[in-house]
């Protein structure tokens, strides 16, 4: 009998999430596809003190960090690409209210694999030499500081390198463009680090544009790069990476990521935006009038909408997808 | 002769130049996207071009991406894979030909600076910045890992600066064989391209100068918005101006206009 892992968001968030844990995101990175609800859901319950390990910035990062529900974060990339800097995030760095320990982009994806693989240390290539290496945030009065990447020998070339900390977070919610219930996983776009996240993390919740019966995995298993075996729960939420883009799901939601970026620019803004796209909706159709049905349909319509034609015959109609998630939970 | 392009269409073109038909390279968003795909549009057809997150064969269609992982580009991609992938097997493995960076503060030995600007030296207890900035994404693996990048910057006197306040991306450290020796597998940066010329490496110092200007800036301007006191090369020289078809190439990639904003 298989098992049907879904739950609602709000049950993922109260069963999986603690203040002061460590939360990582899972998504193409930096305005690509992130489970960005997850975060909303996350200052909906008033998470604090999180710990948050971002491959890169997203506006979820952005998002939580200028609530103030972050207090440290490691990423890479931390601005938002042509979207500019993410304002909540540098306010809350230049404020003092968020430490963030920098490394680079390949330096977040090698730590994931480390803690994937339980490596005591990763072979560091990259970031020695540089402001990376010799600044910690999280310790501040140590320079050059020997603890972030210190320097270790390699045992056959005998050079000095570098050594890379493994990551093993508390919890990822990693969005993914297809699921089925049992947590097999089908992601349209690239990866970035969600593969290696998906086994360093202790639990792996999904957060699933649609809902595909099992079938389609066993079409396409080459494709199904996170399988149920280590995933503790899905959650089915379309628009869960908006205003940011889904491949072969939805485009880029520009104007309000703009609009999102200006509010976090300022307490006032962070304050109006926490109230209008976080606490104002009650459920999953709720969240989707909010971002409004014609906007939906428009930016369902984008380019890259025949990316999911293959998989179009398995997917689980809204309502089904629904009474799954109720059937589960009860 | 073309007279009419704006110095940011002169830096993307003479930065597209210096990509061979061919190499394989990686280009972050903005304007190393554009001099990147210029190139490819221009006189390498050849280059076999990827983003970080791991997008093969792609090209921009509707306008410049918004990101690396945008639509713009999924649209049109021959593979999908990841950051290990792009970044760590064929970038810091010392596969990749070239990348292109970008900066907010270059230094007289290349390095760059993009995670803040603080109010003068950091001082030996790490603080946060007055601004805070992008960080390092994967412009530090390009650095520690490509053959060789090319930095893309404005030549003003805030971002031209003796020595930057944190090295986000190394360029030749401290110079000489600063880099070979903290084991560096790239090369280092072989060119700054800048909005009013183009500045290489002594061999041996490594130590930037100014090795060429545009037709519409000169040595004495150059020096003027330059923090350090930057050497001229013996053999300084004039970059020859936009061809038609150069112009012609970039503004079909460039469709929004970007450059000439």
């Amino acid at each position: 009998m298989p098992t049907n892992k879904l739950i609602t968001l709000a049950e993922a968030v109260r069963r999986y999430t603690w203040d002061g844990m460590q939360y990582a995101s899972g998504a193409a990175l930096p305005v690509g596809s992130d489970a960005i609800v997850f975060g909303r859901e996350l200052l909906r319950q008033q998470r604090r003190e999180l710990h948050a390990i971002f491959h890169a910035n997203t506006q979820q990062l952005n998002l939580l960090a200028a609530a103030g529900a972050v207090t440290r974060a490691e990423c890479g990339f931390s601005g938002l690409e042509g979207f500019g800097f993410a304002n909540g995030l540098r306010r809350a760095i230049e404020q003092g209210r968020l430490v963030l320990e920098d490394f680079s982009n390949l330096a977040m994806a090698l730590r994931l694999l480390g803690g994937a693989l339980n490596w005591p240390f990763v072979p560091a290539t990259v970031n020695i030499g540089s402001d990376l290496q010799y600044r910690r945030a999280f310790e501040p009065d140590v320079h050059p500081n020997p603890n972030k990447i210190p320097s270790v020998t390699d045992p056959f070339s005998g050079k000095q390198i570098g050594a890379f900390s493994p990551l093993r977070p508390d919890l990822a919610a990693i969005h993914v463009t297809l699921a089925d219930p049992e947590g097999d996983a089908i992601m349209l776009g690239t990866e970035w680090s969600r593969f290696e996240l998906s086994r360093a993390a202790r639990r792996v919740v999904l957060l699933a544009d649609a809902i595909v019966d099992t079938d389609c995995m066993r079409q396409y298993p080459n494709l199904v790069r996170i399988p149920g075996i280590v995933v503790e729960a899905v959650v089915y939420w379309p628009f869960a990476a908006w205003p940011q883009a889904s491949p072969g799901m939805h485009d880029v939601d520009e104007a309000h990521m703009k609009a999102m970026n200006v509010a976090l620019g300022s307490d006032d803004g962070t304050a109006a935006y926490i109230r209008d796209y976080v606490e104002s909706y009650a459920d999953l159709d709720g969240y989707l009038d909010l971002i409004g049905r014609e906007t939906i349909s428009e930016l369902s319509n984008g380019a890259t909408a025949f990316l999911l034609d293959p998989y179009r015959r398995w997917l689980l109609p809204h309502a089904e997808a629904l009474a799954l998630t109720a059937e589960a939970s009860t | 002769m073309t007279t009419d392009y704006s110095r940011q269409e002169m830096m993307a073109i003479a930065t597209g130049r210096e990509i061979r038909d061919g190499e394989l390279a990686i280009f972050g968003v903005g304007l190393s996207m554009l001099a990147g795909y210029f190139a490819q549009a221009h006189h390498a057809p050849g280059v076999r071009a990827m983003t970080e997150g791991g997008v093969y064969g792609a090209r921009p269609v509707g306008g410049l991406p918004w990101g690396i992982e945008c639509n713009r580009l999924a649209v049109n991609a021959v593979s999908f894979t990841s950051a290990l992938d792009a970044l760590g097997c064929l970038v810091a493995s010392g596969r990749c030909d070239v990348g292109i960076i970008g900066a907010a503060q270059v230094d007289r030995f290349g390095n760059v600076n993009t995670t803040g600007i603080w109010d003068g030296p950091i001082g030996e207890i790490y603080r946060p910045p007055k601004t805070r900035l992008t960080g390092a994404g994967g412009a530090n693996d390009i650095a520690c890992g490509a053959k060789r990048y090319l930095i893309m910057v404005s030549h003003e006197p805030k971002r031209f600066v003796d020595r930057v306040s944190y090295v986000t991306s190394p360029g030749y450290l401290d110079g000489g064989d600063a880099r070979e020796q903290v084991g560096l597998i790239g090369g280092g940066p072989s060119a700054i391209i800048t909005t009013l010329g183009i500045l290489r490496p002594d061999p041996q110092s490594r130590e930037f100068q100014l090795d060429a200007y545009f037709p519409f800036s000169g040595a004495e301007e150059i020096l003027s918005n330059t923090g350090w006191d930057l050497k001229v090369a013996a053999d300084v020289r004039v970059v020859s101006e936009p061809s038609s078809e150069e112009l012609a190439a970039l503004r079909r990639v460039d469709e929004t206009g970007m450059l000439r904003r």
